[in-house]
Order: structure tokens, then C-alpha cells, then sequence
């Protein structure tokens, strides 16, 4: 008790965020059970009627597979061309011989990063658009038809991938650039002397250098398998696309905050929160099979 | 020591590349930049690819001009401010409490923190707290929620415990309290860390819609991304004109007429993204500075 009233004043700066926690993260995880509940809002979370697995029906709704198959898709997707190209960005900026062009183009490339996803989203409409639209503009004029691009849904994944690239990227190469410098110039020397030519310095030298990088952001993307991205999937999302756009989160926030089926959609993001936990317990397991060392 | 031809080659093709991606950052800001400038009926005909074709700032005129788009503004502005004032606060007092390795409970503290990283309720259970706190449809909706990051704690602690010992310790000894010492030694010691964990802070405010479109109703409680994000879909122009003050820029109805709806979205774009546009050359270094920061294990 005396070590307690030791530390008030530590307990006391923490007390705040322990507050916070408590309230924004704790509650909501009780109030999962709104998910075996006919909960309506004003009721009270621990009161409403149980209703067992009912809120669980969707669970033989064909769309909600569909949904299952589209946040699978676009994750995946993103995932397979989000991871390799920012190593290829940074191994590219690395041999840039002019530092002030170097310096250059890596703050522009850093910048996407800083905008929301609405603002990408008005980019792509505006060039994107049947009215006067650059893309479009181009294509009439070698002679093609317009495409409606953003009511697509064969151009829906494809727009999202490319848009993700763009903005992150950058942003992505600042870890392997940084795990660049750190590779002792000395090895390069030696290999020249030896007669390797650049490819085989980077293959030999610069890749293993960054691979302790490279596997831990590996596994950290490992949990983000089952996040498509709302933040960015919403804006873009319409009903002509809707098919193919539709992922867990929109659905969980259109049933949801939208049209009020608060036990069904608490199911649908318990199930998402399920599998993002068992993605993040594997992931450790794994990292402690690869480097030794957990995350926790 | 020669270059070869083949290394001669490659190098050309690297340098195209970069330039071509730095086109491609740099470019739908000057397109979106002309359009905006441009008589809209004109742009619709396509063509204006770099420069206004028929120049006006009629586009500009209307949007500043509109009440909504400059109260939204001002929300934005005080949600940044406020949010990364307390956001830095709470979380920082948070890491140095947690830094004295003797303090009783700390490794329960420290998994209490932890397993919120790992799990959480999902979207509608923390809706209905928001809803039950009150919090829905006040300002404080986008402040409180955030004043946390486990995150942006984990980043302070460490930086925190590496700050020798004997700083604190000779502090104490003068007889200073905890709090002092945060704030008079602690503080001026973590500024490089404090100015960059506190630009991400800033970002994520100016940039947040999702609060303002789901957690909001009260329209004069939305930020300039939820105007954003709910004029992205919109399908005519009742949203700009029906809270117009900018009467005299209405009155000129030949230039008005030619107005049309992406002119505008460019136009309201443009003055979202242009104080991003500014300020990113001299805060740059400090982003990547919290990057790092952030991800050096140790």
C-alpha cells in the first residue's frame, strides 16, 4: 500500500488514458453480446432479450458470401502488388547517383500519403468522368468508346489497387530506405572489387541487408488480410459497383449505423474481429519461427 | 573505376521511372488545379489538360463564398488544434507514468494497453458507447475518443526510457513532484518526437471524414472532408447554392450558368488539399523522422 501512495502521482498521469481505454475499447467489447441480443438503441446492452444465434442468419445469406469474396479479393490483391513495390521503389531511389534528385523524389513520392482518401477519391473522378475527363478524353480521341470507369465493376478492383499503390508506396519505401543505409558500404567495395556487377550486388548485398525489414512488415501486413479498407472503399462505392464493392466493414457500417440492424452487424464484425485476431496470434507464431522474436 | 554501358542504361531507365512517378503524384493536382480555374461548361468539352483554356475564379468565388464550406473549415481547424493538443497530453503523461520501471502494476497496465491492440468490439458496440457517453452529434465526438493512442504511447515510452536515469533522478532529488518533471524536463527533452508524433496526430484530424458522417448528423458540426465526401456524390449543385452568402458572385448569372458540378468539386478539393500542398516541403523532414522513430527496434 505504501509503494501505491509512492507512485500517486504516476498512477495519476496514467490515470486518464486507462479512463479512455476503459470506456471506448472495453465497454464496446462487452458490448458484443449485443450479437446474441434483439438490441435496439436506448435499450440498455446487458438487458435486451437473448435471442441465441438468430442475428447469425445472414451467415446463409449468398451476399454475405459474395461480401466475404470481395474484402478476400481486394485485400489479397492489394496485398500482392502493395508489398513488393515499395522494395523496388526503394532499391530503385538507392541507386540514384544525384542526392538532390534523390532527395527529390523521395518527398514527392512521400506525399499521397497525406491526403485522404476522399481527396483520392475526387482525383480519380476527375479524371475518370464522362465529362470531359482526361481519360476519356484520351480514348475518344484515338478513336475508342468512353468507359464509365467508376460505375464499373470490372474496372473497380483494378481502380482501387492502382489508387492504393499510388498513395502509399512512398510512404512504404521510408523503412527499406532507412534499413538501406544501415548496410556497411565496405561489403559494396569489396564485391566490386570481386567484379560484381550492380545486379548482383543488389541480389547479394542490398537484399539480404533488408531482409530482417522485409520479414517483419511482412508480418505485420499479415493481419490487414482481412481489412479491404472502408476508409478508402466507401467513397468510390455506388450502386453501380456495389457487386464487387461491397466489403465486411461497408456491410457492417450500411446494416449497421445505416439501417439499424445493430445484433446483425455486431455478428458480422465480431466474426471479422475473430479472424483478425487468429490472423495476428498466427502471425506471431510465425515471427517467432522466423526471427526469434514475437511481437509480444 | 569505368561504367559500363549496361549500368549507363540502367541508370536512364531508373531515372524515367522515378520521373514518371513523381509525374504521376504531382500531375492531378495541376490538372485538378485547371479545372478548377477553368469556365466549367468549357472544361466538360475536355481538353484542358495543364492550363485554364478560359480562366475565372468564379469557381473559387462560389466556394468561398458558401457558409457551410467556411464553417466546416473552422471546424476542421479546431478539431486539429484541440485534438492534437490533448491527443499529445494525455498520451504523453500516459508513457512517462508507465517509464518508471518500479511503479507496482505496471506489466498489468502495460497488457491492459496492449490487448486493445489486439481486439476490439467493432464498429456498432463502440457507436452505441458513443451513443450511451452523449457524445453523438457534439464536437467532442471527434476529440475525446482520441486523446489515446496506444500507438503513439509505445513510441513515447520508448523514446522516454531513453533519456538517462540520472536526469530524473536529480530532479527528484531538488524535490520535484512527477508532474513537474514531465513538463519541465521531460517535455523539453522528447520536442523532436513531440513535434513529429504530433504532425501524424494533425493529419489524422484534418483528414478524418468518418466521424463526421457517421457519428454526426448536426450539419454544422461537420469538417471540411465529410463536405467532401458528401458532395463526392452528390448529383447537382443544390449543396453549394442552397447555403450561398456570396450573392454578388450568384448575380452574375452569364459566368454562374457556366458553373457546373466537377467545376466546383475542384474548386472545394483544391482549398482542402492546398494547406496540405504548403506546409508538406518544411514539415517533411519530421514525418519521416517519426517514421523511423517509431519502427527501430530495440
Amino acid at each position: 500500500m505504501g509503494r501505491l501512495i509512492k507512485y500517486r502521482w504516476q498512477y495519476l498521469l496514467i490515470l486518464p488514458a486507462v479512463v479512455l481505454l476503459f470506456l471506448f475499447n472495453y465497454i464496446p467489447m462487452a458490448g458484443i453480446q449485443i450479437a446474441f441480443r434483439d438490441f435496439r438503441i436506448g435499450q440498455s446492452i446487458w438487458t435486451s432479450p437473448w435471442v441465441g444465434f438468430e442475428n447469425f442468419s445472414f451467415l446463409h445469406d449468398d451476399q454475405f458470401w459474395i461480401i466475404v469474396r470481395n474484402t478476400l479479393y481486394i485485400s489479397v490483391l492489394k496485398f500482392i502488388f502493395g508489398f513488393p513495390a515499395p522494395i523496388l521503389l526503394a532499391l530503385m531511389i538507392n541507386e540514384l547517383r544525384h542526392s538532390g534528385f534523390k532527395r527529390f523524389v523521395q518527398s514527392v513520392s512521400y506525399l499521397p500519403h497525406f491526403f485522404s482518401w476522399i481527396v483520392v477519391a475526387y482525383i480519380l473522378q476527375s479524371f475518370l468522368t464522362l465529362d470531359g475527363g482526361l481519360v476519356n478524353d484520351l480514348i475518344v480521341k484515338m478513336g475508342g468508346e468512353p468507359i464509365f470507369f467508376l460505375g464499373s465493376e470490372e474496372w473497380f478492383r483494378p481502380m482501387v489497387v492502382s489508387s492504393a499503390l499510388w498513395k502509399e508506396v512512398g510512404w512504404n519505401s521510408i523503412l527499406y530506405l532507412a534499413a538501406i543505409t544501415t548496410i556497411d558500404p565496405q561489403l559494396y567495395e569489396a564485391a566490386r572489387v570481386e567484379g560484381a556487377g550492380k545486379l548482383a550486388q543488389i541480389r547479394h548485398i542490398t537484399i539480404p541487408g533488408i531482409m530482417p525489414t522485409i520479414t517483419i512488415v511482412l508480418i505485420l501486413n499479415i493481419p490487414s488480410l482481412i481489412a479491404a479498407g472502408m476508409d478508402q472503399i466507401y467513397p468510390l462505392m455506388n450502386p453501380a459497383n456495389m457487386q464487387v464493392a461491397d466489403v465486411l466493414d461497408t456491410y457492417v457500417l450500411r446494416s449497421g449505423l445505416q439501417q439499424g440492424y445493430f445484433g446483425m452487424a455486431t455478428a458480422v464484425g465480431l466474426i471479422s474481429s475473430v479472424i483478425a485476431l487468429l490472423l495476428v496470434v498466427m502471425t506471431n507464431q510465425l515471427s517467432r519461427k522466423l526471427t526469434g522474436e514475437g511481437l509480444w | 573505376m569505368t561504367i559500363s554501358t549496361t549500368e549507363k542504361i540502367g541508370q536512364a531507365v531508373i531515372v524515367f521511372l522515378l520521373l514518371l512517378l513523381c509525374v504521376s503524384v504531382i500531375y492531378p493536382f495541376l490538372y485538378m488545379l485547371a479545372i478548377s480555374l477553368n469556365d466549367g461548361a468549357d472544361a466538360a468539352k475536355g481538353g484542358v489538360y495543364l492550363w485554364p483554356r478560359q480562366f475565372t475564379w468564379i469557381n473559387y468565388e462560389i466556394v468561398l463564398g458558401n457558409e457551410v464550406i467556411r464553417h466546416s473549415y473552422l471546424i476542421t481547424i479546431a478539431r486539429t488544434i484541440v485534438g492534437t493538443f490533448l491527443g499529445l497530453l494525455v498520451t504523453l503523461a500516459a508513457a512517462f507514468g508507465l517509464s518508471y520501471r518500479m511503479l507496482p502494476l505496471r506489466k498489468a497496465i502495460l497488457t491492459y494497453v496492449l490487448i486493445t491492440m489486439l481486439f476490439n468490439g467493432g464498429l456498432v458496440p463502440y457507436y452505441i458507447q458513443l451513443y450511451n457517453l452523449g457524445l453523438v452529434n457534439t464536437f467532442w465526438v471527434y476529440i475525446i475518443p482520441n486523446m489515446f493512442s496506444v500507438w503513439n504511447m509505445f513510441v513515447m515510452l520508448k523514446f522516454i526510457q531513453g533519456i538517462p536515469d540520472a536526469v530524473v533522478e536529480s530532479a527528484e532529488l531538488d524535490g520535484a513532484n512527477p508532474v513537474r518533471i514531465l513538463f519541465q524536463i521531460i517535455v523539453p527533452l522528447s520536442k523532436p518526437m513531440l513535434a513529429a508524433l504530433g504532425l501524424f496526430t494533425a493529419v489524422f484530424h484534418w483528414n478524418d471524414w468518418f466521424a463526421g458522417a457517421f457519428y454526426v448528423t448536426d450539419q454544422s458540426l461537420i469538417p471540411v472532408q465529410t463536405f467532401l465526401q458528401q458532395m463526392l456524390n452528390a448529383s447537382d449543385l443544390s449543396v453549394i447554392f442552397g447555403s450561398n452568402t456570396n450573392q454578388e458572385a450568384l448575380a452574375r448569372g452569364a459566368q454562374a450558368k457556366n458553373v457546373t458540378l466537377m467545376s466546383i468539386k475542384m474548386a472545394v478539393v483544391m482549398v482542402s488539399a492546398l494547406p496540405i500542398l504548403c506546409v508538406y516541403p518544411f514539415l517533411q523532414k519530421y514525418f519521416v523522422k517519426g517514421v523511423l522513430i517509431g519502427s527501430v527496434k530495440g
